[in-house]
């Protein structure tokens, strides 16, 4: 650097490397999809109303199950992803992997798809605990996302993202890949919700951060020439409302419902117009929350479909409500559990595309229960009072 | 992003030159004084071999990646230009140039971590995704210290051209910049610089 020459190069070179980035775009940007960009929807299958309801993995030799997701394969099967081992955070808790012929209600026997063991050495590194697995599939290519959270040292504050894909719907996954989202030795980071898919093909996945504060972030993901792309933006800071339940109204509007763990005990939701560039301050909602987690998704026909233990206590009940104008009032619609003392809880909400609605919950910690309905039997169902 | 094995094997650097400066102090402190390439060629071995000791199964630098999947640029940068001149004497950084390394560390980490934890609603880690305010303050600082000739500014544009290299797991900048352990080092060393400066100096019989 004594040379005048020489650090005249490192001066040029210092200001055009920070400069590059600009020839990249932000790392956000994309607009949630529009319902017509979705692929065709086919015509609703049963007209009539209609409810099922069954356990997706009865008689599990695994004393507990939790924290359920399902999506929808290209050719109308389903698959389940849920948590199971001898107790939460214990050391077997392995992810379980389940597929639904269409038209039927007898699951798949369920498969271990990931335990500690394989995580830590698809990641090369120790794992101690996985959980939270989050399944969801591309519209048109069928290609099956898994994000889960590993634990090496401590509790769920000490999470970190995880990333495995299936091109197979199920049968084979490649190699996970660790997702690095926070600055403070990656920990903390959790997924729990439905993702939302962009206008360019990409994801934005709710997650949420719990360690000093609790507080819901947004995880973008999209696959270009140079790979997967995985960054992080935040919907509010705080220490109370976190799990977002994401919700697209349009392609620049979107809610995110929050399970609530302040004394208020009320379902808190943020709204965004500028497609998650800014969010307005969390609202409460007339609705319990009793620090458990919730679901929330758009129906076809516009309305907004809750599910969530309508409690400010515990988790003994399960009900849905719904929204005909954007989440300003809401009417209850249906009871789905109650049994005082028990817990039903972690909702999972998915409209497929043949216009029937999945839910899937953590039933009473033993099993995952999966429940299927029209918006035929919705409509038939009247308001229900609080309790 | 580059190769998951080159990922892993630059994991490796900052604790190996962790234990290997730890290993220089121990060597220092056992009378093994004869510094030179000989000596640092062995301790670098043992500080690998220590590295590759398997702990439940596990090697001891898969439990280190588990809580820190890489060290900083600049920190990376700092322990190599420790070790060097533990080993060989020279210094190859002055005294402004320690400073404005932890003085970098220290203020950073002071604006990025309590922040990103979740204190207010802004979340500065966003900034290292994409352009942003944190590119052009890492322009401005890395040009102004090569103007100065502190060579603290080598190390920050070594850290702008991993970031492109995508040398590391993480495509954040600021995980490029800076790192926790580096942050807290920086502190620990500008608090013991600020308590010997507020020492007062003794009087010298002449």
């Amino acid at each position: 650097m004594r040379r005048p020459g020489v650090r005249w190069f490192l001066i040029a070179a210092a200001i055009a490397l920070n400069s590059l980035p600009l020839l990249r775009p932000a790392h956000r940007g994309a607009e949630f999809s529009h319902p017509a960009e979705l692929p065709a929807q086919p015509p609703p299958s049963r007209p009539e109303p209609f409810f099922t309801q069954e356990l997706i993995n009865p008689g599990s030799p695994r004393a507990m199950s939790h924290v359920a997701s399902i999506c929808e394969l290209p050719d109308g099967r389903l698959a389940a992803v849920w948590y199971a081992g001898s107790r939460e955070g214990a050391p077997d808790v392995a992810v379980c992997f389940a597929r639904l012929p269409r038209g039927q209600t007898n699951w798949s026997t369920p498969q271990t798809i990931l335990t500690p063991e394989r995580a830590s050495r698809e990641l090369h590194r120790a794992v101690r605990k996985v959980g939270n697995p989050v399944i969801f599939s591309d519209a048109g290519g069928g290609k099956l996302w898994l994000l889960y959270v590993t634990i090496t040292l401590g509790g769920w504050s000490g999470s970190s993202l995880n990333l495995t894909t299936s091109n197979d719907g199920g049968l084979t996954w490649t190699p996970s890949r660790r997702l690095t989202l926070s600055p403070f030795f990656n920990l903390s980071e959790l997924v729990r919700n439905r993702p939302v898919p962009l206008s360019d093909r990409g994801w934005v996945v709710p997650i949420y951060h719990e360690c000093i504060g609790k507080f819901p972030e947004l995880l973008w993901l999209r696959e270009g020439a140079d790979g997967l792309a995985a960054t992080k933006s935040r919907i509010t800071g705080g220490r109370s409302g976190f799990q977002p339940a994401l919700v697209a109204l349009g392609t620049n509007t979107a809610l995110a419902f929050m399970r609530d763990c302040s004394p208020r005990r009320l379902i808190s939701v943020a709204q965004t117009d500028d497609a998650a560039r800014t969010w307005s301050p969390p609202r409460a909602l007339d609705l319990p929350n009793p620090d458990s987690g919730l679901s929330a998704i758009r129906l076809t026909d516009g309305r907004i479909l809750l599910a969530f233990n309508d409690s400010d206590t515990g988790r003994g009940n399960l009900r849905l409500a719904a929204s005909a104008d954007e989440g300003r009032t809401w009417k209850r619609l249906a009871t789905l559990e109650e049994e005082p003392g028990a817990e039903f809880s972690y909702p999972f909400l998915l409209q497929a595309r043949d216009g029937t609605i999945h839910l899937v919950y953590t039933w009473k910690r033993q099993a995952i229960r999966h429940v299927a309905f029209n918006a035929a039997w919705l409509n038939t169902r009247q308001s229900q009072p609080s309790t | 992003m580059s190769h998951p094995t080159a990922i892993l094997v630059l994991s490796a650097p900052g604790p190996w030159l962790i234990l290997l400066l730890a290993l220089q102090f121990l060597a220092n402190l056992c009378g093994l004084k004869t510094r030179g390439w000989c000596r640092l060629t062995l301790l670098g071995l043992a500080a690998a071999g220590l590295l590759l000791l398997p702990i439940q199964g596990i090697r001891i630098a898969g439990w280190v990646r588990s809580v820190s999947a890489s060290s900083s640029v600049p920190f990376i940068g700092l322990l190599a230009v420790a070790v060097w001149e533990g080993e060989f004497r020279r210094k190859l950084f002055s005294n402004a140039d320690w400073i404005a390394a932890w003085a970098f560390g220290a203020l950073a980490g002071l604006g990025l971590y309590p922040l990103a934890l979740g204190w207010g609603n802004f979340d500065p880690y966003e900034w290292g995704w994409s352009f942003s305010p944190l590119f052009a303050i890492s322009a401005v600082l890395t040009a102004l210290l090569l103007w100065k000739r502190n060579r603290f500014g080598l190390l920050l544009l070594l850290a702008i051209a991993a970031y492109h290299l995508r040398l590391l797991e993480s495509a954040n900048y600021w995980d490029y910049l800076l790192d926790p352990v580096y942050c807290f080092v920086s502190l620990l060393a500008l608090a013991i610089k600020l308590g010997n400066a507020a020492r007062p100096v003794r009087a010298t019989n002449v």
